[in-house]
């Protein structure tokens, strides 16, 4: 699921942030987008990535060995931690940034990542990466803290028992809206249906499959996992029905509709609709009553990890609570780390986008891979969804 | 019936450059060819080469076991979701051309032929500037002046007009590759208008040809060679494009290049797929050019 | 070296009606005037012809009546009709151009029907008259060419073609010639003025050979800096110049610098600052010129006798000492070069008649009536003199 990280700066989600910052920081935001392969370094001038595998110390050399490359989302890693990082354990941290899972993947598979020691996918990708045997499997005795995880995460399905992926963080997908604009109080999925009028072509949904293909399947009450063609068949049928009042499929770039007033609503990450909420109190944040997708990202190590040490060191720092903490305080996503949670500012931990209750997040799905067949499946509804 | 006339051996012998000779006639173009020569090969004959291949083993996605080979791939793309959506990429493509072509024409005629000698080189650049930013910077910047509140209907309701829902549209999508592409048909026709002879416009004029006849029947077709190449090249990136369609085009707004990318980086990654519909872009793109090559770019003071 | 055509010309009728009339038209492009208050009148039928040096306003002349230009002050009258500020494509004018200015992109045959077609002519009607057209400058067999398969005369002949097509009241021609080779250009100036003599239309031609302009034109206007220096037919410009200019202009001339010494009803006498003394006997025409005035004597090098004897001085003859210099052997002529014992150096052109000439160096006499000279007013002594080589 390709989420879009790079939105919002770490800066612009802070209370105080004027809505004319929120803006900047989404304009901004972009145009790194258009470079989004390009190196986002702690350190300036290091080798290239690919040249650090003959370079580096090798599995086995030792603790202190100097650079980790690290492969991952636009603002996952801040750079405070990084610096109290290499402080501690005198690792130099160079990171690369990818937009989406797939962008990661073809990249993997191609050949042009062995110089990277840690990488972030997601749930579902994780779980392909294995079958793809691209991840090494975690020495246990390395890593300090995965008893801390929180009941969903001690064995997750797309890794049972955490064998090849630590999770880092996760959330939710949701409907975000404009409590001025929108009438009734949207609780679930139908929500849509019911005021299509109202609503035409004034709402987006996000520009990936599975996420929109998933929230209707669900509004049907099916799984967001859904490979049975008839049930698939039902949904990209309900969805064509409110089609014609969709004004766009959207990861990103609504947030100026939005803000303007030219969308009531739109389907989104909780990462970004946090944001939007935290600006201005016109905005609310829902988990659909009848579930939603609850996304994780994790730590791996690829099997071509050449500084495999580093990699554990990045691992068990992660995984401190204080750092844990931290993060979510400062990149605004919900941690998987029981004690870390008791660090949390109270404000931030009482927010139920970030952390929703037990009840809600039973009823959502993490995505998982669907196999060929109904990928294609999916891939030809979603084409004739967005060329009608 | 006459012999042909014979040439004596030893003559017809010595007329022959020898073998030597003929090496050396050959080293030298070829020294010349080889960085090219290797580049084009490496990265553009064997890619397309693999691409070809990919494109004949039906439902390929990476990690799997080659099938067979097989036309399944192409079949699929007759299917008619897909021929929709090749169709409306065609549109859009064809569109942005003809619009470029209208708004450009005239800034280029005027920057070429009318505006002050010594501004001209400035113009240019002011034109080509916003080639500087990021294509994606610039889809968004459209976000803002055509979404409802936007400044295209603040503008449209100061001077009484009712405002105009176009984001979101295939309008926003004409509109957003038009200003895209346009720097590229401009630069174009502004170097084919350049070098028009005004003598033969003043010809026409004193042929008692009035203003749109001379435009029509010698500025035109003399400008034909830059018309077409202009055009070519503005049909062929906007075919390619996808960020002004995702961003703009709203609900319907699947083209052939977003289809391309979702088979390559989206969740169904189907590679066989995505290089079939490849290599019909490329025989498309290939066939234009070809055309050019034959039919456009011909010397008008040189028809033979 | 010039020679005045032998076949003189009837003037035109003074009463014929005029076609084309400039009155004090000036252009002025930024700082540069090109035209400076310029007077014409060209009668109906006549081939006029405007003749001066590069960048003397001759072609801007031949704009403004074109249409391509528009005069900044002053007024540009066709058959008596105010035209100044009237687009070309209007004008009952066409141009034969330098470049010739074909359309690559048509057939001959289409280029010449380009006007007709324009002005809508019945296709029938355009059959014919292109086919009569490509036949007047035999070129029927090029129809179907393009211009860029054609040589130099041939474009010139297919641009003619295309304006005369047209009927125009009057033809203008951009130094047609110009850019064909010698012996072409020689055959196109016979062409040139057959077609004139056939169609009895007015053309008005550009040109800076003064031969051309001698041979083919009724009346020819010479211009200078932008202003009229005289209008004459041929013989009136090269028999009498007006002006300093316009003798050294057309064709070659000795220009010898002096002052009016003595002004009489029969003659006056020019001396020189070395004290040279020349008699002139005034022409037919009036020259006003009197006793202190400042005046430049034109005499042409074929007027000028070479010998090796004083001939006895007398009025109404002048004979100057100096000495052979130069020989150049032309063909038909010798042209030689004296220096006076004053210091000025003299052309002479004579006929080669196989005779002897003096040896180089040697004291010779350079003699020439007294009518054979003229005298001129000399406007601006610093611009006007070049030494006649």
């Amino acid at each position: 699921m390709p989420r879009n990280r790079s939105l919002y700066s770490p800066y612009s989600r802070r209370l105080a942030t004027s809505r004319r910052r929120f803006l900047q920081g989404g304009a901004a935001a972009l145009a790194g987008m258009a470079l989004s392969n390009c190196r986002q370094g702690g350190v300036s001038d290091v080798q290239a990535p690919d040249t650090e595998t003959g370079n580096g110390n090798g599995g086995e050399g030792g603790g202190g060995s100097d650079t980790l490359h690290i492969y991952t989302w636009a603002d996952y890693v801040d750079e405070e931690l990084t610096a109290a990082f290499t402080a501690e354990t005198g690792i130099q941290v160079v990171t690369d940034i990818y937009d989406s899972n797939e962008t990661m993947l073809a990249r993997l598979q191609a050949g042009g990542g062995s110089a990277y020691s840690i990488i972030y996918p997601s749930d579902y990708m994780v779980e392909e990466m294995i079958e793809l045997d691209l991840l090494t499997t975690l020495d246990q005795d390395r890593v300090e803290g995965l008893d801390t995880m929180l009941d969903q995460w001690v064995s997750p399905a797309y890794d049972p028992d955490n064998v090849h992926s630590v999770p880092f963080s996760w959330g939710t997908t949701g409907l975000l809206f404009n409590r001025e604009l929108v009438s009734g109080d949207p609780e679930d999925w139908d929500y849509l249906w019911d005021n299509q009028q109202a609503l035409n072509r004034r709402f987006t949904l996000l520009d990936d499959v599975r996420e929109t293909m998933g929230a209707v399947l669900k509004s049907l009450g099916y799984s967001y996992n859904a490979t049975d063609p008839d049930e698939l068949e039902e949904a990209f049928e309900r969805l064509m029905e409110l089609r014609p009042a969709i004004a766009a499929f959207r990861s990103f770039g609504w947030e100026d509709e939005l803000l303007g007033g030219d969308l009531d609503l739109v389907m989104s990450y909780s990462v970004d609709a946090i944001a939007a909420t935290l600006e201005d109190p016109a905005f609310e944040y829902v988990i659909p009553l009848s579930g939603s997708s609850v996304w994780t990202d994790t730590l791996v190590i690829p099997e071509t990890a050449p500084n495999v040490d580093a990699a554990y060191e990045w691992i068990n720092f992660n995984l401190d609570a204080n750092v844990a903490a931290q993060t979510v305080e400062r990149l605004f996503f919900a941690t998987p780390n029981s004690e870390a949670l008791d660090l949390i500012d109270d404000d931030l931990l009482a927010n139920e986008d970030l952390f929703p209750p037990d009840e809600i997040l039973a009823r959502c799905e993490g995505i998982a891979p669907v196999g060929p067949e109904a990928s294609a499946l999916y891939d030809r509804y979603w084409t004739e969804v967005t060329s009608a | 019936m006459t012999a042909p006339p014979t040439v004596p051996r030893e003559i017809a012998l010595a007329a022959k450059p020898s073998l030597g000779q003929r090496l050396g006639q050959l080293i030298e173009p070829l020294t010349l060819l080889l960085p090219s020569g290797v580049w084009l090969v490496l990265f553009l004959v064997i890619p397309t080469l693999l691409i070809a291949e990919i494109s004949l083993v039906p439902g390929l996605r990476p990690g799997d076991v080659p099938g067979a080979y097989g036309l399944g791939n192409y079949l699929q793309i007759f299917q008619p979701v897909y021929l929709r959506v090749l169709f409306r990429s065609l549109n859009f493509a064809l569109g942005t051309t003809g619009l470029c072509l209208i708004v450009g024409f005239p800034v280029a005629y005027w920057i070429a032929l009318m505006a002050p000698k010594r501004w001209r080189t400035l113009l240019l650049v002011v034109f080509i500037l916003p080639l500087w930013t990021s294509s994606l910077l610039r889809a968004y910047a459209w976000i803002t002046i055509l979404r409802s509140s936007g400044l295209l209907n603040v503008v449209l309701q100061a001077v009484g007009i009712p405002g105009q829902n176009i984001l979101n549209s295939p309008a926003a999508v004409y509109v957003g590759m038009t200003y895209s592409f346009l720097p590229y048909m401009v630069l174009i026709l502004y170097s084919s208008l350049e070098k028009l002879d005004i003598r033969l416009l003043e010809a026409a004029a004193d042929l008692g040809a009035n203003p749109a006849q001379r435009f029509w029947q010698v500025t035109v077709p003399q400008t034909l060679p830059g018309i077409a190449a202009g055009g070519l090249l503005v049909f062929i990136t906007s075919l390619g494009d996808f960020v002004v369609p995702t961003l703009l085009g709203g609900a319907s707004s699947m083209t052939i290049a977003r289809l391309i990318y979702n088979q390559f980086l989206g969740p169904t990654r189907n590679w066989g797929f995505g290089s079939s519909m490849s290599m019909l872009l490329i025989l498309a793109v290939s066939l234009a050019i070809a055309l050019l090559i034959r039919y456009g770019d011909r010397n008008p003071e040189n028809y033979s | 070296m010039s020679q005045t055509t032998s076949t003189q010309r009837s003037a035109p009728p003074a009463a014929a009606t005029l076609d084309v009339e400039l009155r004090q038209v000036f252009k002025i492009f930024g700082p540069d005037t090109a035209v400076k208050g310029v007077d014409l009148k060209i009668r109906q039928g006549e081939f006029f012809s405007i003749l001066g040096p590069s960048g003397c306003g001759k072609t801007t002349t031949l704009r403004l009546i074109a249409g391509f230009e528009t005069p900044t002050t002053g007024e540009v009258l066709l058959q008596g009709r105010n035209v100044s500020h009237m687009p070309a494509y209007r004008r009952p004018v066409n141009t034969v151009f330098q470049s010739y200015a074909l359309f690559g992109h048509m057939s001959v045959w289409d280029n010449i029907a380009f006007g007709l077609r324009i002005k809508r002519v019945g296709k029938s009607e355009v059959r014919t008259q292109v086919a009569e057209a490509l036949r007047l400058v035999q070129m029927e067999s090029f129809a179907r060419r393009v211009p860029g398969q054609l040589s130099g005369g041939q474009q010139q002949r297919v641009a003619l073609a295309r304006a005369l097509v047209n009927r125009p009241a009057v033809m203008l021609l951009d130094e047609p010639l110009g850019a064909l080779d010698l012996k072409l250009r020689k055959e196109m100036q016979v062409e040139l003025s057959n077609l004139h003599r056939k169609l009895g239309i007015t053309f008005i031609m550009v040109t800076h050979d003064q031969e051309e302009a001698l041979s083919l034109s009724d009346r020819i206007a010479v211009m200078r800096d932008g202003e009229i220096e005289q209008v004459g037919t041929p013989s009136q410009i090269y028999d009498f110049p007006k002006t300093p200019f316009v003798a050294d202009f057309i064709g070659e001339t000795n220009l010898v610098r002096g002052k009016v010494d003595q002004a009489a009803r029969d003659g006056l006498k020019v001396t020189t600052d070395t004290g040279l003394q020349v008699w002139v006997q005034p022409p037919k025409i009036e020259i006003p010129l009197t006793a202190g005035m400042a005046a430049v004597v034109s005499v042409r090098p074929e007027k000028i006798r070479l010998s090796t004897q004083a001939s006895p001085a007398q009025p109404g003859q002048n004979c100057f000492a100096g000495r052979l210099q130069h020989v150049m052997y032309l063909g038909t002529h010798l042209q030689c070069r004296v220096v006076l014992n004053t210091g000025e150096h003299l052309t002479v052109l004579q006929p080669n008649r196989h005779q002897r000439l003096p040896e180089l160096e040697t004291p010779v006499y350079a003699s020439w009536a007294a009518t054979d000279c003229l005298a001129l007013a000399a406007k601006s002594p610093a611009s006007e003199l070049t030494d006649a080589s």
